[in-house]
């Protein structure tokens, strides 16, 4: 059972910057040739202020949390299950974003394998002001580090 | 010249989005989309260590999966806004696997001169087998005549649409097998939405959501 005292540790905000070329290699790798991701002209006659970022791109965002820190797991490997994302509005080329990262909750869940632990990290996502742009949650199951094969 | 844009007047119920076939994954996308995202986890792209901890070979990032389904939904709701967008993985995904991405309606609904529309989306490999299921919310402009008063700053065109999940249980349901979601996504062509959104320019409620705003 994972440490239930985990919920609610966090790390400070983390600024990332928005660059264009990171939107456009972020897209390509997707193979999605949307040119609203790579063309400011097109973005602009779209009704967009500039290129915008594709909807999973803050996954790309880094934040200063170690998650086997967070977690206090060490090796145990973390499998992602689930994945969700909350916008409060498009992601921009030139977008200053604030990310912390934080422990939303710590449960244990019986899935056909038995009990496993699972945690659930959420990312929050702000600009210069304060405003809120998105929220990221993830849900890992946290295995011993051998059980892959 | 930008894609016609969707609007929500023309969205309904049961709508499936057109299917969206991805490339075959192969090691190079892993790679790349390695480096922008910043994920090196080695199970996704050093051979060696991935099969050092029994994996057959390297595997997609379920990220990836979920950016494939994410251009599903923006290739399909152009001018729209993306509010909620999640994900349950399910299967993995090998170097040398067709993702196939759909979507279905689930709801639609406005309240306040904002109008949502919701979707069930999934992803198939070639097999058909179940890779990856989620939902979505999106923001849309009721009609063109609604974005161009917004756009100048003009008050919202008004109309309750109460769920329509609330009034017709949904039908279809939710795709449990790949199989199934299979069939009902080749069967339809990308329904009439094209049409409707050409004809109807003027903010008239259709008879469907007139009936509505009295219920409300």
């Amino acid at each position: 059972m994972l440490d239930k005292n985990a919920i609610g540790r966090s790390s400070p905000p983390t600024l990332n910057e928005v660059e264009k070329g990171s939107i456009r290699r972020f897209a390509e790798a997707i193979g999605d040739y949307n040119p609203i991701y790579y063309d400011e002209e097109y973005a602009r006659a779209s009704g967009y202020p500039t290129i915008v970022a594709p909807p999973t791109f803050p996954a790309s965002f880094h934040s200063a949390a170690d998650l086997r820190e967070l977690l206090g797991v060490g090796i145990k490997s973390l499998l992602h299950a689930e994945q969700g994302f909350e916008y409060e509005r498009p992601i921009f080329a030139g977008d200053r974003i604030y990310v912390a990262t934080k422990v939303a909750d710590v449960l244990e869940r019986t899935g056909p394998a038995g009990k496993m632990d699972v945690a659930v990290i959420e990312d929050e996502g702000r600009d210069e002001e304060g405003n809120l742009v998105f929220r990221a949650r993830r849900t890992l199951i946290v295995r011993a580090a051998k059980e892959n094969a | 010249m930008p894609a016609r844009k969707l609007y929500f007047e023309a969205v309904r119920v049961g709508d499936e989005l057109p299917a969206l076939a991805k490339a075959p994954v192969d090691r190079v996308q892993l790679s790349r989309y390695a480096g922008a995202s910043g994920d090196y986890n080695p199970v996704h792209v050093d051979e060696l260590y991935a099969k050092s901890v029994g994996m057959p070979s390297v595997y997609a990032p379920g990220m990836l999966i979920m950016g494939m389904l994410g251009q599903l939904i923006s290739d399909w709701a152009r001018g729209g806004q993306l509010r909620r967008y999640g994900v349950r993985f399910i299967k993995m995904v090998w170097p040398g696997d067709t993702v196939v991405c759909k979507g279905r309606v689930s709801d639609r609904h406005g309240s306040g001169g904002r109008y949502f529309v919701e979707i069930d989306l999934w992803a198939e490999n070639q097999r058909g087998e179940l890779l990856m299921k989620g939902q979505s919310v999106i923001q849309l402009f009721y009609s063109m005549e609604d974005e161009n008063r917004q756009r100048s700053g003009q008050a919202p065109i008004v109309i309750e649409v109460p769920r329509e999940s609330i009034l017709t249980p949904p039908t279809g349901g939710h795709p449990e097998g790949g199989e199934v979601a299979e069939e009902t996504g080749a069967k339809k062509a990308p329904s009439n939405t094209k049409k409707s959104a050409k004809t109807a320019t003027a903010p008239t409620p259709s008879p469907v959501s007139a009936a509505k705003k009295i219920k409300k």
